[in-house]
């Protein structure tokens, strides 16, 4: 169990990395001592009264002394945080939520959608190596990743293979993975789920997202739909939950 | 009362240690305070709403910010009474301040079902009872916004408990300062003033309510002055205590909102921003009055 605190994190550096995509490196060494991949963080995204929640943002990798962030602006919330500027000093609850699930000696199949694939880096990271399957619509919306197995498919096909993500998951990739990691937009996750054949989906794990409120369970905001009738938190329950944990119908019906 | 007001610590008889309060739904039932070690400034904690059979809540999305607040549509999600007693309540009993547990109810029974039945526990100080939620079997109008109706729920309470406790009104129809003085006539010890303001955001393109209930409660800084007149208006009706709930994000708007005539007074959405917020407002308010 993580240890969460609410930590004022030093600006490092911050850089647009694609187009309204933005790469921002905290210090934080508590962070790097704690944080496990899949876990996110809570940003204040000003010093002033509004917005008046902060922004949950999945960790993308650990740094030396610190940890960096990967997002898209896509609200002012995340318009106030692309304006944050090295020097400034930045209030972040964290490390918040469960993450994946790592097995010792596992290989992984990471399956990423556009800013989906923000986190994996964490991961590869972590368990060593992976082979990674990245969609985006185009090249503009592919982030970039240190891996020493990365596919592409880009809808325009700008880069990589032309089509959808769920073109290139071969059986031989299921079949040899232990675990398989999912994450990008709900559809996508979704055709994802539905290509992966039953007898391959106790490997899947799914990085899940919510309009969130507190983060660390108390507000009950975020709840995802589950199979087993219900809702879980995507803060504390998640944000990564087995695939099988879903209710895909009931979550693509929320329109989040 | 004299000015500018001092610091309440004591609230129902009891040292409170601090007159901020977390407001309900917004703290659990505190057990995740523990974890957080951010109980430093609570007075205490209202847990979430609790009704008698356990309820999943609204579908998602269940939050909406606005560019100056927030808007919610959680339902009452909680796991029943019979699960809060045997399974949260012990956990709260390590809370290092009262807890006042929030009621709920589809009919005016049962709220005082709920409270019997939580009677079997010492861990909690008292309640909060929750009028602003639809009499289900009655219409379907909150229960705050009808004095005869808040009458009963107090009386069915007070009948069942010797407890302490505290009736949160709606600011949503009805006159809040009839309301407050049946929630007396029937017992009641205290007076929360007041819960959300009912909201909507709508998408203009498509004419659609972003959130599926429709309508939602609204939080905001910004409402400060209308629970600010509230407070000074119920203050001035009613013999027991108004503990206040709504628009505080600064030591500065306690302050007001003791002068205003609350004894205590609740943090709710700021805490989304700050889950210290209790022990920041604390500090702010000392460096302000000097204590």
């Amino acid at each position: 169990m993580s240890v969460i605190r609410d930590y004022d994190c030093l600006v490092k550096h911050s850089e647009q990395v694609l187009p309204g995509v933005i790469r921002i490196v905290f210090e934080c060494m508590e962070m790097v001592s704690n944080a496990l991949p899949g876990q996110f963080v809570q940003i204040e995204p000003s010093t002033g009264t509004f917005p008046v929640t902060r922004r949950p943002i999945t960790i993308n990798r650990l740094t030396d002394d610190g940890f960096e962030l990967l997002f898209d602006v896509v609200g002012r919330g995340t318009e106030l945080m692309g304006e944050m500027r090295t020097g400034e000093t930045v209030r972040i609850l964290g490390p918040l939520g469960r993450g994946w699930m790592v097995h010792p000696d596992s290989t992984w199949l990471l399956v990423g959608g556009g800013l989906g694939a923000a986190g994996f880096q964490f991961l590869i990271d972590t368990v060593g190596s992976a082979k990674v399957l990245i969609g985006a619509s185009s090249s503009r919306r592919v982030i970039p990743l240190e891996s020493l197995s990365c596919t592409v498919a880009t809808e325009d096909g700008s880069t990589g293979e032309t089509g959808l993500v769920t073109a290139l998951i071969s059986r031989d990739l299921l079949e040899e993975a232990d675990s398989i990691a999912v994450c990008g937009p709900v559809a996508m996750m979704e055709a994802v789920w539905n290509t992966i054949p039953s007898m391959y989906r106790d490997k899947v794990q799914v990085s899940t997202e919510s309009r969130m409120g507190c983060g660390w369970g108390v507000c009950d905001g975020c709840s995802i739909p589950v199979s087993s009738g219900g809702y879980k938190k995507c803060c504390k329950d998640g944000p990564v939950f087995p695939g099988s944990d879903i209710d895909w119908k009931r979550w693509k019906e929320a329109g989040l | 009362m004299s000015y500018p007001p001092s610091i309440p610590r004591k609230f129902w008889g009891v040292d409170f240690n601090s007159p901020v309060m977390l407001a309900s739904g917004t703290a659990g039932f505190g057990e995740e305070l523990l974890d957080l070690q951010c109980l430093s400034g609570v007075g205490a904690v209202v847990s979430k709403a609790v009704t008698f059979k356990s309820r999943e809540g609204n579908p998602p999305p269940r939050l909406l910010e606005t560019p100056y607040g927030l808007l919610n549509s959680i339902g009452l999600a909680n796991p029943g009474v019979h699960h809060v007693l045997e399974h949260i309540l012990p956990v709260a009993a390590d809370l290092p301040c009262p807890l006042l547990i929030n009621v709920a109810g589809e009919s005016v029974e049962e709220f005082a079902s709920v409270v019997s039945v939580l009677e079997e526990s010492r861990v909690h100080l008292g309640y909060e009872i929750n009028v602003s939620c639809p009499n289900v079997a009655d219409g379907g109008a909150a229960f705050g916004v009808d004095p005869e109706v808040v009458l009963r729920v107090a009386q069915g309470v007070s009948r069942v408990t010797s407890r302490p406790f505290s009736v949160k009104l709606t600011p949503n129809g009805g006159d809040m300062v009839q309301s407050a003085r049946a929630a007396v006539e029937g017992g009641a010890s205290a007076v929360t003033v007041c819960n959300t303001f009912l909201g909507m955001q709508i998408d203009w393109e498509t004419g659609r309510s972003i959130l599926k209930r429709k309508v939602a409660g609204y939080t905001s800084p910004a409402l400060l002055p209308l629970v600010v007149a509230r407070v000074w208006q119920v203050s001035n009706a009613v013999s027991v205590p108004v503990i206040s709930s709504g628009g505080v994000s600064k030591g500065e708007d306690v302050l007001q909102l003791l002068a205003a005539g609350a004894r205590m007074v609740q943090v709710g959405t700021r805490l989304m921003r700050r889950p210290f917020a209790a022990g920041e407002l604390m500090a702010e308010m000392k460096k302000l009055t000097g204590e």
